[in-house]
């Protein structure tokens, strides 16, 4: 790789106090190359735009800038932090960066991998953790568009995952834009972007995020795509016409209960087959509305909360298979069997609470919205987790998280403590008055 | 418990490079500097066919000079691939490449369902043979017609006439442009061209990039069967101003 600034040098800034070491390239798009850097000790990423990139896009520095103001909307977000100028000369030696400017954000961890990884088969990652990247993808969008900004270009290349926690970023936050203002000219990644954004009837807006959010949320969930089904089969070349017409004109989500004339291929297209059928209704009754009425008419998709809602009623309701071992995700009201080997579900102990219930399986977690309706699904810091016993995992206890000391009663009726770190049997437990609220242990 | 073991299902994306081995290449190093640029390229590509779940990236290529052989038969998974260092020698079968190339497309052996087709022509001089009988026969493959054609000029003997009749027709916009030939002055520039098709250019064949309004680069409206992602800043390496290097 040619790099614009070279690597090992500290060269100055327009608006930094302190000249900014390049400790390296870490790779070139078609917009411009991003470095890891070093400022007064912290380590940092930098973009810089190639000359004609920023003549392509006259915006983008005002968007830049607004970003930077506004401040990100929560820290899954590889936000602009500051805008960086060259100072008159200090470029001098090389000269095509010196027609730039950059940005600098925050420098994305190694244990985070691109997105496209999963979708691709290439990474171990449980379906908790998934549905975990899920739900905080759902809740940054959430936060995003209340801003009353829109991101324009949802797809799997501008996320990565963390497969140990399902723990997300979002990076090339460049399109941000105001919703509604749009002034950039990106449009979004064909096979992500909305109908009416693909065939030129509108601009990317709030409105078309969520219907990308749908797209990427579904390839997550199934490592399929919502449109391929009959119709790519009648597909020789997947080119670009043959792109606008499968996510365009013809689109017609594989799933639709009322047309099933793109229903997946049993060979072609397993993965959909596989993985759909793990999701309980409710979680697949939102991808119906946004692939269907919501195709169309961009009012009928699934709104974030909605996505936020649903996918953590889905872990609360996560359930190991007892003869395989799976995860698995039955309704309270629809047990059924497991997806994976066939077995029924049998009831599970439950974990009844002010508002939620939650299945006990080692790795589901109480969060703070099961204990008070006003705060609002979030699944960062839980209060509670449900843990295997070290040397036997066959039993069950649930683990305060909390910093206040709880206290709870047996089934015979004996009184217990529960210190922070702590956890205790579930298999005895009758009640636990945590410092939220109580717990009560629900037996099938 | 993991996560299914399934995947999306991928197509293939054939590139296929076809490589001027006449005489003339064995001048100034240019053999080598093709070589060398091939070779260099491959930890790239491969890079960006590991990020494309929905291609598989098969690589072949085809030297020609008295005749058109393949040089690389087999389509080979480019996470496999070994470049064997071509040789020069002989005049410019150009149109005998494009035939063996035709034959390739066509199906079988061509796959039924696939992504379009790369085909990377790299020339330093004239055909010598009936290279107008060769690119009709081509171009008479549905699977040619779909195809990236892209095509590099190594020095300044090139026929870039030739070179843009293979491409397609010329972009009516003045200035450097994928759809006319890339003309490579240097081993630095042969070297960015290359890595750009074998990059970029498989990038946006297998999977779709971001798109931009601007007409030209290929909106969501524009007739262009691929959009073809922007040349790489080569203009940036001030060493490109100084003149041939190499030759
Ligand atoms: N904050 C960051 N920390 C670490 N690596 C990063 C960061 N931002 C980007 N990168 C890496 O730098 C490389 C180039 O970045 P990026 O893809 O944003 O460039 P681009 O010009 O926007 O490319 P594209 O054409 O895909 O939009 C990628 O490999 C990306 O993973
Ligand atoms: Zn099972």
């Amino acid at each position: 790789m040619n790099w614009l600034l070279p690597e090992g040098a500290s060269l100055p800034f327009a608006g930094l106090e302190q000249p900014l070491r390049i400790e390296q390239g870490l790779g070139g798009g078609s917009q411009g190359q991003v470095f890891a850097v070093q400022l007064g000790g912290e380590r940092l990423a930098l973009k810089w735009y190639f000359p004609a990139c920023i003549g392509r896009d006259p915006q983008l520095r005002e968007r830049l800038q607004q970003s930077i103001r506004l401040g990100a909307p929560n820290r899954d977000f590889l936000w602009p932090l500051a805008l960086l100028d060259p100072i008159p000369g200090s470029l001098g030696r090389f000269p095509a960066a010196a027609g730039g400017f950059g940005y600098l954000m925050g420098l994305r961890p190694d244990a985070f991998v691109g997105a496209h990884r999963h979708a691709g088969g290439d990474l171990a990652i449980s379906l908790q953790c998934v549905l975990k990247a899920c739900f905080h993808l759902a809740e940054a969008f959430h936060q995003l568009h209340l801003k009353g900004l829109c991101y324009k270009d949802v797809s799997l290349g501008n996320l990565f995952l963390d497969p140990s926690s399902g723990g997300i970023l979002i990076c090339d936050n460049d399109n941000v834009d105001v919703d509604g203002q749009s002034s950039g000219s990106v449009l979004g990644t064909p096979g992500f972007m909305a109908p009416e954004v693909l065939l030129g009837q509108a601009k990317p807006s709030a409105r078309s995020d969520l219907f990308s959010l749908a797209v990427l949320l579904f390839r997550l969930l199934t490592r399929h795509d919502p449109f391929r089904g009959q119709r790519e089969l009648a597909i020789r070349c997947l080119d670009e016409p043959a792109r606008r017409r499968l996510y365009g004109d013809e689109a017609l989500f594989i799933f639709d209960p009322n047309d099933p004339r793109n229903r997946p291929d049993p060979i072609e297209h397993s993965a959909a087959l596989i993985t759909w059928p793990i999701y309980p209704a409710g979680l697949q009754r939102l991808f119906e509305q946004s692939f269907g009425p919501g195709l169309r008419q961009s009012e009928q998709r699934t709104l974030t909360g909605q996505w936020k809602q649903a996918i953590s009623l889905c872990l609360d309701q996560r359930q190991l298979c007892s003869h395989c071992g799976q995860e698995t995700f039955p309704a309270a009201d629809a047990p059924g069997a497991c997806w994976s080997c066939g077995t029924p579900l049998p009831e599970p102990l439950r974990l009844r609470l002010p508002h939620g219930l939650v299945s006990a399986a080692a790795g589901n977690e109480l969060q703070p919205h099961h204990f008070d309706p006003l705060v609002g699904e979030a699944i960062r810091e839980p209060l509670a987790r449900l843990v295997a016993h070290p040397s036997d995992p066959a039993l069950l206890g649930l683990q305060n998280l909390s910093t206040s000391r709880w206290r709870g009663r047996t089934t015979s009726g004996q009184s217990i403590e529960l210190d922070p770190g702590k956890t205790c049997n579930l298999s005895a437990l009758q009640q636990i008055d945590s410092s939220a609220g109580a717990i009560l242990v629900l037996r099938p | 418990m993991p996560f299914p073991n399934v995947r999306l299902s991928n197509r293939p994306l054939h590139f296929i490079y076809l490589c001027d081995c006449s005489g003339s290449m064995a001048a100034q190093g240019k053999m080598q500097a093709l070589n060398q640029a091939i070779r260099q390229s491959l930890p790239g590509m491969a890079e960006v066919a590991r990020e494309n779940p929905e291609a598989r990236v098969l690589v072949r290529a085809v030297r020609f000079a008295d005749q058109a052989a393949w040089h690389l038969a087999e389509a080979t998974p480019v996470q496999q691939l070994q470049w064997r260092d071509l040789e020069a020698g002989g005049i410019t079968a150009m149109g005998d490449a494009l035939n063996l190339v035709a034959d390739a497309l066509q199906s079988p052996p061509m796959e039924e369902r696939a992504l379009p087709p790369v085909l990377v022509l790299i020339s330093d001089g004239q055909p010598t043979d009936d290279f107008d009988a060769g690119l009709a026969n081509l171009m008479r493959r549905p699977w040619a017609q779909k195809a990236v054609r892209l095509a590099i000029a190594m020095g300044h003997d090139a026929d870039l006439e030739v070179l843009q009749q293979f491409i397609g027709p010329e972009p009516s916009a003045h200035g450097k442009s994928p759809r006319r030939p890339l003309q490579a002055s240097n081993a630095t520039t042969l070297a960015q061209y290359i890595q750009w098709a074998s990059t970029a250019v498989v990038g946006a064949a297998s999977m779709p990039a971001s798109r931009v309004t601007a007409a030209d680069a290929g909106g969501p409206n524009s007739p262009a069967n691929i959009p073809l992602p922007d040349l790489p800043p080569t203009l940036l390496d001030p060493s490109d101003d100084v003149g041939p290097l190499v030759w």
